[in-house]
């Protein structure tokens, strides 16, 4: 027979560990949040309207050094899967944690970036790092046509080989 | 410096001898001076006219933030050109992972 004292332990785990799964939003298998923010052009942008593509949302800021020097890469891969694109199968969704809007429209402009770029223009203090669990970045979250995330955080390679397998099965 | 001890000297008002520096992309804790990111050639000439006026035995204290030391292009270029102006008690924040999470996510007192 389990005493009470373990009784309560095995209670007690069972509760916390229900805590911490319910804590962790950003999962492989779970529903991507809503993000809506605004575009350097002024007007607002919702992450669901890209429903029915692949979406690469990158988590970046000019001020992070490894970000910007993953820019180039994906301006390589935006123009290999430029027909994808084109045929509203794939899109990459840019969110920057800038607080400078002039810094951020610099560096739309300097690395040519023609996919969405949105920002609330709020730091870390931004409700939409939170609301995905970013801690650091760079950071991205890969959904699937349903909004489903099917990847995070990968970068070079991993990044590269994950997008093309997943436009190829759809 | 380690960020528990800057930030318990802010919230006993300790820190009149004290310079915080901010070299990176915001600047976040309470008291500090906003530079700008110093791997610009602009900021990093903006933090030498900022400290040619201070007093070189003076405690400062520089932090960036944006990400691990390994990785930040601020830290660098400040602290190379704070030794060279012949600051003797120049020290830097200890950050290992990011201002959010050695910073924000304590709770540490900032600037808004």
């Amino acid at each position: 027979m389990i005493n009470m004292k373990t009784g309560f332990t095995i209670i007690f785990l069972i509760v916390f560990s229900g805590f911490i799964a319910a804590q962790n939003k950003i999962e492989i298998g779970k529903k991507a949040p809503e993000i809506i923010m605004t575009k350097a052009d002024g007007t607002s942008f919702s992450l669901s309207t890209l429903k029915g593509k692949l979406v690469l949302i990158d988590f970046w800021a000019t001020w992070c050094a490894p970000c910007v020097e993953e820019q180039p890469q994906l301006k390589a891969m935006y123009e290999t899967y430029s027909e994808q694109v084109k045929n509203n199968q794939f899109e990459i969704l840019g969110v920057s944690l800038d607080k400078n809007k002039e810094s951020w429209q610099k560096a739309i402009d300097r690395f040519n970036i023609n996919w969405i770029q949105i920002s609330d223009l709020k730091f870390w203090k931004s409700p939409v790092a939170k609301l995905y669990e970013v801690d650091e970045l760079p950071f991205n979250v890969i959904i699937d046509v349903e909004g489903t995330i099917l990847a995070k955080n990968l970068h070079g390679k991993e990044l590269e080989e994950f997008i093309k397998k997943s436009l190829k099965q759809n | 410096m380690d960020p528990a001890l800057l930030a318990s000297r802010i919230e006993k008002h300790k820190t009149k001898d004290l310079v915080i520096i901010s070299v990176g992309p915001e600047a976040i804790i309470k008291g500090s001076v906003d530079i700008g990111p110093t791997h610009e050639p602009e900021n990093l000439e903006k933090l030498k006219n900022y400290l040619k006026d201070i007093p070189k035995n003076r405690e400062i204290v520089i932090y960036c933030g944006c990400c691990p030391f390994v990785k930040c292009p601020n830290i660098r270029p400040a602290f190379a050109l704070l030794m060279e102006m012949g600051f003797k008690n120049a020290k830097l924040l200890n950050l290992p992972k990011n201002i959010k999470t050695d910073w924000l996510d304590k709770d540490y007192p900032t600037n808004d």
